[in-house]
């Protein structure tokens, strides 16, 4: 069982990188403000912990433990829910993420914590002091950027293997070749409709007789 | 989730406390009238340099334990609490800003120069219109019947001369329903722990003591003070024999602290 003290330290970092991103933004701030009353349960799976989300009328208030009505609880992975936090739209379907309660709640805050601009580097120098502070944000950058490669690589290489491997999606050219002749159809299909009403509106071959 | 224990066995109210008139005083024996006024020269001796040694000596820690204390507490806007031994005000100021501006906090302590230097960095900090200040003694809350929705005394408990009449003095001014949340020193879980802390207390305490705040004696007494704590089995059946339920522990860095919840039914 995890310790609280270690917890409570992951809250109160969090807490620290999301309030400071909010002291410079006022736009989201007031944002926030309407939400004031709300929790959102973050609860992770491997490792399993959960997390509570209390928007107040300036800032986030993040707690380990919480007694009380919670407005939506999440369920999912750390990676599954990192995801769908820095995605543009909610989109739920194939997140790997389960939600209980209101989604117009979680869509609100998932847009208000998508557009700060979170300087970690600032959390960590607060609870560790400036060098070890400056040395891990680096370092946590350091981890985002291979993260970010490995993922393009990954992306790729399943694309690849999809494609040529499996043959279960056609490759990038094939479907552009394929949409080019669906256009052409389309428009085609377009002049035949014109064409046809144009036939049927021309007058009929007078009768002499 | 937390590492922390409930039961409702019996028990009987095995304290540790010697029976023959006198308390203890760190390892000493003392006689009981004389303690409140030892402990008061230690908390004389230590207050203007209370945050500055306790961040040194836990390293930042402590502050982590007073948040968790915070959020088991789960006060909300509107409620009365007690910050009892209150000291320099940092469980006050947390709970100012959640009861609001229609809550109430109090903040006590029986030590004039702790309850200064708190009253000044509440004022300091902007926290003044919801928060009062009282000096008591915990054994005798002057207060009517049922008037808390949750009292709090973080690191305080230990040095109360009777700790059954504290407690009972807490339960007595708690509403139904309201909890009572102690947090104190406790007994490390594991045997290396408990031998790296000893040499800690005993060896780095009171030089640290003497270096910061120019008094080893009374970082001495801290160490020695919280071996003669109740562990933490002890304090739950103390609180349950002041008539608390459902009481629990949450047992913090490895046990070094424990966090005590007890509700009154």
């Amino acid at each position: 069982m995890a310790d609280p003290t270690l917890l409570s330290a992951a809250c109160a970092a969090l807490e620290t990188a999301i309030n400071g991103a909010l002291r410079y933004d006022p736009g989201s701030r007031y944002a926030l403000a309407r939400l004031a009353g709300k929790v959102l349960a973050v609860e992770l799976t491997q490792p399993s912990l959960t997390l509570y989300l209390e928007p107040q009328s300036d800032r986030i208030r993040v707690a380990g433990h919480f007694e009380g009505e919670v407005t939506t609880r999440l369920r999912g992975s750390p990676p599954a829910m990192l995801s769908l936090l820095r995605s543009d739209r909610l989109n739920l379907a194939g997140s790997g993420v389960e939600v209980f309660g209101s989604t117009g709640t979680l869509e609100q805050l998932q847009q208000i914590i998508r557009n700060l601009e979170i300087d970690w580097e600032q959390a960590l120098t607060e609870m560790t002091g400036d060098l070890a502070g400056h040395q891990g944000a680096e370092a946590l950058r350091g981890v985002g950027n291979w993260l970010s490669g490995r993922q393009q690589t990954f992306e790729r290489l399943l694309g690849e293997y999809l494609t040529e491997e499996l043959s279960t999606t056609p490759a990038r050219a094939e479907l552009e070749h394929f949409y080019r002749e669906v256009d052409e159809l389309r428009l085609a299909a377009d002049r035949l409709e014109a064409r046809l009403a144009k036939n049927n509106s021309a007058p009929a071959p007078r009768d002499n007789d | 989730m937390p590492d922390h224990n409930s039961r409702s066995t019996d028990h009987s109210s095995a304290t540790g406390e010697p029976q023959d008139g006198t308390t203890h005083f760190g390892f000493q024996r003392v006689k009981k009238e004389e303690k409140a006024s030892k402990v008061a020269g230690v908390f004389h001796s230590v207050a203007a340099r209370y945050d500055v040694m306790n961040d040194l000596m836990s390293g930042g820690i402590h502050r982590l334990w007073k948040r968790f204390t915070v959020e088991v507490a789960a006060v909300r806007p509107g409620q009365k609490v007690l910050d009892i031994a209150g000291g320099t005000g940092d469980l006050s100021i947390a709970f100012s800003r959640l009861v609001g501006a229609e809550g109430q906090v109090v903040l006590a302590d029986i030590n004039e120069s702790m309850l200064r230097v708190g009253r000044d960095k509440l004022i300091d900090q902007g926290v003044v219109s919801n928060v009062q200040f009282l000096q008591t003694d915990a054994q005798a809350l002057p207060f009517a019947d049922n008037s808390f929705d949750c009292i709090t005394i973080a690191f305080g408990l230990r040095n109360v001369t009777d700790k059954d009449r504290a407690l009972a003095s807490m339960h007595r001014i708690l509403k139904p329903g309201g909890r009572l949340l102690v947090l104190e020193f406790s007994k490390p879980r594991s045997n290396l722990l408990s031998r790296l802390y000893d040499t800690y207390s005993f060896s780095v305490l009171p030089r640290m003591g003497q270096l910061v705040a120019n008094d080893a004696d009374s970082y001495r007494y801290l160490a020695e003070s919280i071996r003669m704590h109740p562990d933490q089995d002890t304090l739950l059946a103390m609180m349950e024999e002041a008539g608390f339920s459902g009481c629990e522990y949450f047992n913090l860095t490895g046990g070094i602290v424990a966090l005590h919840k007890g509700i009154k039914s």
